[in-house]
């Protein structure tokens, strides 16, 4: 039983659609990025917090809920987090929320959190976008939450009512318990994503048609969007290469001669 | 009430640069000195004072509050109390927030460990601050203050500005500015109010465990190993011992079970900056390299002649590591006999 007196938690974990990474390159002419080739697709890490989110359900019960800020195409990050598994998803998308940096981003996450009633909100360590790992704390932070980052395990203790991980820290790791609700941030690469089962995988392309949330069903319409975040982008630059010799030897021998000379 | 996107923050209220300063157990994270000479630049330029924050317990008796007065602070608030010990990101962050609501700073600089970016948020959300992550510049131009990040795995640098909220907070990544050396400041030391209950708290440290996992990033040598490895990690251990290297892997290496995740290099991994970087079998991806980029020298074994490796590489040889590594280790014994 949760603080609700329901059974099992109300687990919500966010999901980012990326362009592919490996996709997005610098156009050598004119320093800019040439992301309109790449794919868009799901934010790997968040294959790592689906997964978490799922063994959470199966270890106390309850259900998992997708959420996603994005533009309407980005359901399809949804639907693949339901094909794993998810019991449903929810997408948050309006013109509103353009323009948002980690600031407004984590307040409509935290919102749509909170609307969902989560114990747990889950989010990969950062995005592979932007990668700032800023928004599970900013999550957090806008709630007034506990929040675990950097986490390699998670062990619920439904009986107080808290989520305990493994987290990973400088030189070793530590156990930290938190009160629920909790943010959690888990470690990229941390577990093995499940695949999608055939029958979730159908239902999630033919049946599953998420929820859409607008900045105003959230009443938080005033707060989100380009001019209420404190940062902005003032330029982009082309980052210079390191010089690097290049220089290509014939022999193991040679190359051990050259570690002797730098060391 | 202030109109949307026109925050009501009088930008002339805010002065001085502050600098956290990461300890656990009495250790000072070596990024908060580093934190400290940029900052003393930073502060120079404004002709405002530095201030250093220490939040702990015990805090006289470890004599970081005099170090960083030695290393260039003008102040120094200390929060001492054993509700911030161990590092909690909830308790941290109350206590942070109320002194930069209560003495409202310009510039605000963390070191981009994970303790840093994991409270950072805490700060920045409820003062509406701008916060930029893990950047790598910082530059006070006469029209504004910039912070500079690598983006896009590292082909393209942004440069991100906070124009109308205060303070300007960022993380910054270990290793990119030098450590002020020691010598004899003269700044004073305040203890500051603490204003966090261990009631109130939201977490408990259970366990802590630090020194059995290495820590890469402050490796001299580094061997590194990536798909072309196979799994054969063994010779890259001998190599390892050999040159007095501590190993790596890339992520493909990290989720193939072959490496330990802590020991993973690049953009979701660790940034490192060593004298010598083996890379082994590695092919080069820009999220790779992002986080390798900033070694002394390069050495790149793979037998992809086009793998982007050798382009970020010094020497490289073009050949299969289970051929060329017990050749290298071969000639590397010979010298260690000859030396």
């Amino acid at each position: 039983m949760d603080e609700n007196g329901t059974d099992g938690w109300n687990i919500v974990v966010c999901v980012k659609q990326v362009p592919d990474a490996a996709d997005v390159s610098i156009d050598p002419d004119t320093g800019r990025l040439n992301r309109s080739d790449a794919e868009a697709v799901m934010n790997d890490p968040d294959y790592n917090s689906v997964e978490a989110a799922l063994e959470l359900r199966e270890q106390v019960g309850g259900t998992v809920t997708a959420l996603c800020m994005g533009p309407p195409n980005a359901e399809e990050v949804l639907a693949e987090a339901v094909a794993m598994g998810a019991d449903d998803g929810v997408l948050m998308t309006d013109r509103a929320f353009g323009g948002s940096d980690t600031w407004p981003t984590s307040l409509a996450l935290a919102s749509g959190a909170a609307e969902l009633d989560a114990d747990v909100v889950l989010a990969g360590e950062e995005t592979t976008d932007s990668s700032t790992g800023q928004v599970p704390p900013g999550i957090a932070a806008h709630n007034e939450w506990a929040q675990l980052t950097y986490v390699e395990e998670l062990e619920p203790d439904p009986e107080n009512d808290r989520l305990i991980a493994r987290r990973d820290i400088e030189g070793g790791y530590e156990r930290v318990a938190a009160d629920l609700p909790v943010s959690v941030a888990m470690s990229y690469g941390e577990n093995v994503p499940r695949t999608a089962g055939l029958h979730r995988k159908i239902y999630a392309e033919t049946e599953f048609d998420p929820e859409e949330w607008s900045a105003e069903k959230l009443g938080i319409e005033d707060e989100v969007g380009l001019a209420v975040s404190p940062t902005q982008v003032g330029g982009m630059d082309t980052a210079e290469p390191v010089p690097r010799e290049q220089e290509t030897v014939d022999s193991a021998d040679e190359l051990a001669d050259r570690i002797a000379e730098v060391l | 009430m202030a109109a949307v996107g026109e925050p009501d923050v009088d930008l002339d209220a805010h002065t001085d640069v502050w600098v956290f300063i990461e300890q656990h157990d009495g250790e000072v994270a070596a990024v908060s000195w580093e934190l400290l000479g940029k900052g003393r630049d930073l502060a120079d330029q404004k002709g405002e004072d530095l201030v250093a924050l220490v939040l702990g317990e015990d805090l006289e008796e470890s004599g970081i509050p005099d170090e960083a007065i030695d290393r260039g602070a003008d102040r120094v608030l200390v929060a001492d109390d054993p509700v911030f010990a161990p590092y909690r990101a909830d308790a941290y962050g109350q206590q942070f927030r109320h002194l930069v609501e209560q003495r409202k700073p310009d510039i605000v600089l963390i070191g981009g460990t994970h303790t840093g970016r994991d409270f950072a948020g805490r700060v920045a959300v409820p003062t509406h601050a701008g916060l930029t992550a893990d950047t790598t510049e910082l530059e006070i131009t006469p029209d504004q203050y910039e912070m500079r990040r690598p983006a896009f795995g590292g082909d393209a640098l942004a440069t991100i500005i906070c124009p109308n909220h205060r303070p300007q907070m960022s993380t910054v990544r270990p290793g990119v500015f030098d450590e002020p050396s020691r010598g004899d400041g003269d700044g004073a030391i305040e203890q500051v109010e603490v204003v966090v209950e261990e009631n109130d708290t939201k977490s408990e440290v259970l366990e802590r465990e630090v020194g059995d996992v290495a820590d890469i990033t402050d490796a001299e040598v580094i061997v590194a190993g990536g798909m072309g490895v196979e799994g054969e990690f063994g010779p890259l251990e001998r190599l390892a011992e050999l040159l007095d290297a501590e190993l790596a892997g890339t992520r493909d290496a990290v989720e193939a079970g072959w490496i330990d995740p802590a020991r993973q290099v690049g953009q979701t991994g660790k940034t490192v900056r060593p004298k010598l970087y083996v890379a082994v079998g590695i092919s080069g991806a820009i999220q790779h390299v992002e986080g390798m980029d900033d070694s002394e020298t390069v050495i790149a074994i793979n037998n992809d002649p086009n793998a982007p490796i050798f382009e970020n590489a010094d020497y490289g040889i073009v050949g299969d590591c289970d051929e060329v590594l017990p050749q290298l280790i071969e000639a590397l014994e010979r010298q260690e006999v000859a030396a």
